[in-house]
């Protein structure tokens, strides 16, 4: 019962070895397994059914979930509640009918799991018939919010159907769960089963929600049961390990293959300055770093909010997790992040308060109605500027091409931001009617007090990000062109528009030299850089002219993995890129591009203006194991986080990795099951992606000595 | 103040403390049968020629003033003998299959990319000069190591011992950590292998270590040739009698330098039987009681 490693030492054991097997058997999907079996619930019996509204109908297919799903109580678990329905993984509501699910669900959320702790279900069913008395509620916001009640009556069901399970058998599980989390925890492992019991049935309902602060919300408990000696700082380690093991209950022993089985959307955030501005990590902080340095899960992806004064402790921690490899461990670069945000609008004290959307997009956790808007600005440069897929453009200065490029951008985006809101807005400017989802609205605050849903404008804040994808080869490519065509007229304009049509044919040597002979953004070159950064800046500003109405779009910048996708959909590339190629991901290098090491392609990313990117811009740092050997590879980093810090960076990724082990888990994918890489906001398990995305992660530079 | 750069490597974390910018610079008296950076051993420009990466579009040929580079039959034959060393067909080569091995590179432009890595040094990092032999450069690296400290980093270099006795009292006030080849510690051997005995190179040591310096052995592991317990045992004592003495190194021979040495036209090199076993390297940790 090994957990893999990259690195030369193994993974301490600190856990005791029942906990070590429920771990073991999680992993390897024996509980992803059953879900799978278990389906969804079937709604064709019930009579009406397709004649009631829809929120009727929603209402009715969550309690029949919360009646029949499977329960699931493993002996030993120190907490209990299973999202056991296989159809929630598909990102539905598990109920069918005709065999065609009713609902989709959300994700792309944090919900408000702290009001959970403190007021309890109960509190917060008493806050929504508070707001049931408001005189000036239409019928139609009456019946959101007695549709967030029945959500917690369906709960309630569910939870007396564990209660009963139980019986006499675990009595001091029994008392708990009597308790939360219907009422306010009062002690550590109430919190931590009042947390997961939600958590587990908002994603038995289908839908895959962000954890965030966990060690905010968890902490003056935990510090107060030490205080009174009701438990230890071993004890609740074990119990912490329970709530990370039982999320791995999705793992599914032979995942179908695509972009990874582990994205299921439970990022949680660590440490950072709470409300007030006092630093929030503390003893749950680190017992969790000991848990995934030991267990390698990587199901919570976790971000750690950073600042200047992050104490040393917790950084080393950090990194002796990060050595280990698996990418479980990104860092936030929270000053900046604070600054983004108070200058997008939001209040000090509000904003100190972000974390993320269940994958690195920030956001106001439980406050939040999110979607972003991938676009790719490759495309708006290859096609929509330069005409590569008909008549190409001509033009005869850098200037030109520039502005007809940041033009093109800004039509794409623009028109995704008019789309968006002719979606979600009708002629008045009110929010339309969309999918219900009150098991979601029930934990977003403003919810309830609109008697609107999560889709609706029920949240104090609706946000929509456009995210740029693929601005490092814009960037690239423009400079491309200024070196070949106007600096060293090494070709003309049109003729090389010819060459990128014939997709580099019969150019091999002016493709070498594009490829070879420039330098392109990542080598921490101003001239090279200037470029990708501009293309960045400049987005940043074109959703100015949105600003003030009931939808937010702050700009971001991501691929997640669209390089994939949007690979055929663009056209050869002046840096020497033929049609077809995967190229960069996030604001990383393009693959190959970068031979200068990491802390050049962390310096070229802050070039940026990286605090108007408000939801998050990406920067994937892949390194080699044997960059971070030894006690020297903790300091080093230490050194690249802080820098990063200290540059102005936003959002890093940093991976350890060794490409040979992974070219291993390629052949012989049974003996790596447990090894997972960061792909995006996400982690996965390597085996569990197909070749292509196998390849993307390989290609992707480890930065190598 | 020009110097010959062969490489300069930024974001280094094992060549001396924190994160480090090494700065490879070309020139070396020794002449190990093991270098692993063959392109920095000579004085003097080299060009290196990856065969591998030549495309066959004769841009070389056409920029050659002296044909150099011939193509029969599609195949690219470099000639050393006609080349001047003139760089311009390495300057025309789209592939960069044609490469000077080294360029000549103004001090304050090395401070300066040094420089751009400063949010990442804290207190430890800063920069190492390395080579071939730093000190090749005379007065020069002297020079270049205050300059760095001069500009608030600190400074490390890797030598090979072998140098004027007039350097070690510049170097002992501008060299805040050494990294002390120690190839071989019979002089016989030594001689054999690096072409001179390591007489010099003790003398030099043992002069260093009176001032207040750190000192890191690094030892070059070559099998059938210093894998020994004789070997391992003195460098026990030799560590052992030095006052500044942080901390040995074991660098086990890998043959990556080969290829470089095919790209200078060079013969030799790249031998997998000096290749060490991992049970053979800890059997020599063990003997010098590491």
């Amino acid at each position: 019962m090994e957990f893999y490693t990259c690195f030369d030492r193994k993974r301490p054991v600190r856990l005791d070895d029942a906990t070590r097997a429920f771990a073991w058997e999680s992993l390897h999907g024996k509980y992803g397994q059953e879900a799978v079996r278990n389906g969804a619930i079937a709604m064709d019996g019930e009579e009406g059914f397709a004649a009631l509204p829809p929120l009727a109908q929603y209402d009715l297919c969550i309690r029949r979930i919360a009646e029949r799903a499977p329960l699931r109580l493993v002996p030993g678990e120190h907490i209990c509640g299973a999202a056991t329905l296989g159809a929630a993984m598909t990102h539905h509501v598990p109920a069918t009918l005709g065999g065609e699910p009713v609902f989709y669900s959300v994700s792309h959320v944090t919900l408000g799991f702290d009001h959970v702790l403190t007021l309890g279900m109960d509190g917060i069913a008493q806050e929504v018939r508070s707001c049931l008395n408001n005189p000036d509620f239409t019928p139609e916001q009456r019946a959101l919010d007695e549709s967030l009640l029945s959500a917690i009556e369906s709960m309630r069901i569910w939870h007396g159907r564990y209660l009963e399970a139980i019986g006499e058998t675990q009595p001091e599980m029994r008392a708990r769960l009597k308790r939360v989390p219907f009422a306010p925890a009062q002690d550590f492992r109430q919190a931590l089963q009042s947390l997961w019991f939600t958590f587990a049935f908002v994603r038995l309902c289908g839908n895959w929600p962000g954890i965030g602060r966990i060690d905010q919300m968890l902490g003056k408990y935990l510090e107060a049961d030490l205080k009174r000696g009701a438990i230890t700082l071993e004890e609740a380690r074990e119990w912490l390990a329970h709530f990370f093991i039982k999320g791995c209950e999705w793992i599914e022993k032979d995942t179908p293959v695509g972009s990874g089985d582990a994205q299921h959307y439970q990022n949680l955030v660590l440490a950072g300055v709470d409300e007030e501005g006092k630093e929030v990590a503390n003893e749950v902080t680190y017992l969790i770093l000991d848990v995934v340095e030991e267990l390698g899960i990587s199901d919570f992806p976790i971000t750690v909010r950073v600042n200047p004064r992050t104490p040393e402790r917790l950084l080393t921690r950090v990194a002796q997790v990060m050595r280990h490899g698996g990418g479980v461990l990104a860092v936030y670069n929270e000053d900046l992040i604070l600054d983004s945000l108070a200058q997008h609008g939001y209040p000090l004290k509000e904003a100190r308060r972000f974390a993320n959307d269940g994958c690195w997009e920030v956001q106001i956790p439980g406050r939040t109605n999110f979607i972003y808007l991938p676009l790719d600005a490759l495309r708006a440069l290859l096609i929509d500027t330069l005409h590569l897929d008909g008549e190409p453009a001509h033009f005869d200065s850098m200037a030109q091409l520039y502005a007809a490029y940041d033009a093109a951008m800004r039509r794409v985006v623009e028109d995704a931001c008019d789309r968006t809101l002719r979606d979600r807005l009708d002629g008045d400017g009110n929010f339309r009617k969309k999918q219900p989802c009150s098991v979601v609205s029930l934990l977003e605050e403003g919810c309830a007090q609109r008697g609107r849903s999560y889709h609706e404008g029920g949240p104090i804040y609706t946000v929509v990000s456009p995210h740029i994808g693929g601005a490092p080869d814009v960037g690239n490519s423009l400079y491309a062109i200024d070196r070949l065509v106007f600096q060293e007229k090494r070709v003309g304009f049109d003729e090389l528009m010819r060459v990128l049509q014939r997709n580099w044919e019969g150019a091999e040597a002016l493709r070498q030299y594009a490829l070879n002979r420039i330098t392109y953004y990542g080598n921490d070159c101003d001239e090279a850089d200037a470029y990708t950064v501009r293309v960045l800046n400049d987005f940043a500003g074109m959703t100015k002219k949105y600003d003030g109405g009931p939808i937010r779009f702050p700009t971001g910048v991501s691929t997640f993995g669209r390089q994939i996708e949007w690979a055929p959909f663009r056209a050869a590339t002046p840096s020497g890129r033929r049609k077809g190629d995967v190229l960069s991901g996030n604001a990383s290098p393009t693959p190959g591009t970068d031979a200068q090491g990491a802390t050049a392609v962390i310096r070229s990313f802050c070039k940026a203006d990286l605090k108007r990117q408000v939801t998050g811009a990406a920067l994937d740092v892949k390194l080699h194991l044997s960059a971070v050997r030894g006690e020297e590879g903790v300091a080093a980093l230490i050194a690249l986080i802080r820098g990063f810090v200290a540059l102005g960076g936003y959002f890093m990724q940093l991976d350890v990795m060794d490409a040979e082990a992974l070219r291993a888990a390629q052949r012989d994918p049974e003996t790596y099951k447990t090894l997972s890489v960061r792909v995006s906001g996400w982690n996965a398990r390597f085996v569990t992606l197909d070749k292509q995305w196998q390849d993307m992660v390989i290609a992707r530079t480890a930065q190598e000595i | 103040m020009k110097l010959p750069v062969t490489r300069i490597q930024r974001f280094s974390t094992h060549d001396g403390a924190g994160v480090r910018t090494v700065v490879f610079l070309k020139g070396c008296p020794l002449r190990c049968a093991w270098c692993h950076n063959p392109e920095t051993q000579r004085m003097g420009r080299e060009m290196m020629y990856a065969a591998g990466k030549c495309i066959g579009c004769r841009a070389c040929e056409a920029a050659c003033p002296r044909g150099a580079h011939l193509f029969s039959n599609g195949a690219h034959v470099y000639d050393r003998s006609a080349c001047a060393l003139c760089m311009a067909c390495a300057d025309a080569c789209p592939t960069q299959a044609l490469t000077p091995a080294a360029q000549e590179m103004e001090a304050e432009e090395m401070i300066s990319i040094a420089l751009r890595d400063r949010a990442f040094y804290g207190r430890e990092g800063g920069i190492t000069l390395s080579g071939g032999e730093p000190t090749a450069q005379g007065e020069a690296a002297v020079k270049l190591l205050a300059m760095a400290k001069a500009a608030g980093m600190t400074t490390a270099m890797e030598t090979c011992g072998h140098f004027a006795p007039a350097l070690v009292a510049p170097l002992a006030g501008t060299v805040d950590e050494f990294l002390w080849d120690v190839k071989d510690t019979d002089p016989a051997r030594h001689k054999r292998y690096v072409g001179v005995d390591n007489a010099q190179i003790l003398r030099n040591l043992r002069a260093l270590d009176q001032y207040e310096v750190r000192i890191v052995l690094r030892c070059i592991l070559v099998r059938g040739v210093n894998l020994n317990t004789a070997h391992a045992r003195a460098v026990r004592e030799l560590f052992a009698s030095l006052r500044h003495g942080v901390r040995v190194d074991l660098l086990p021979y890998h043959p990556f330098g080969s290829q470089k040495g095919e790209q200078l036209g060079r013969e030799g090199g790249g031998r997998t039987d000096w290749i060490p076993t991992r049970e053979e390297v800890e059997d020599f940790r063990r003997e010098a009681g590491l």
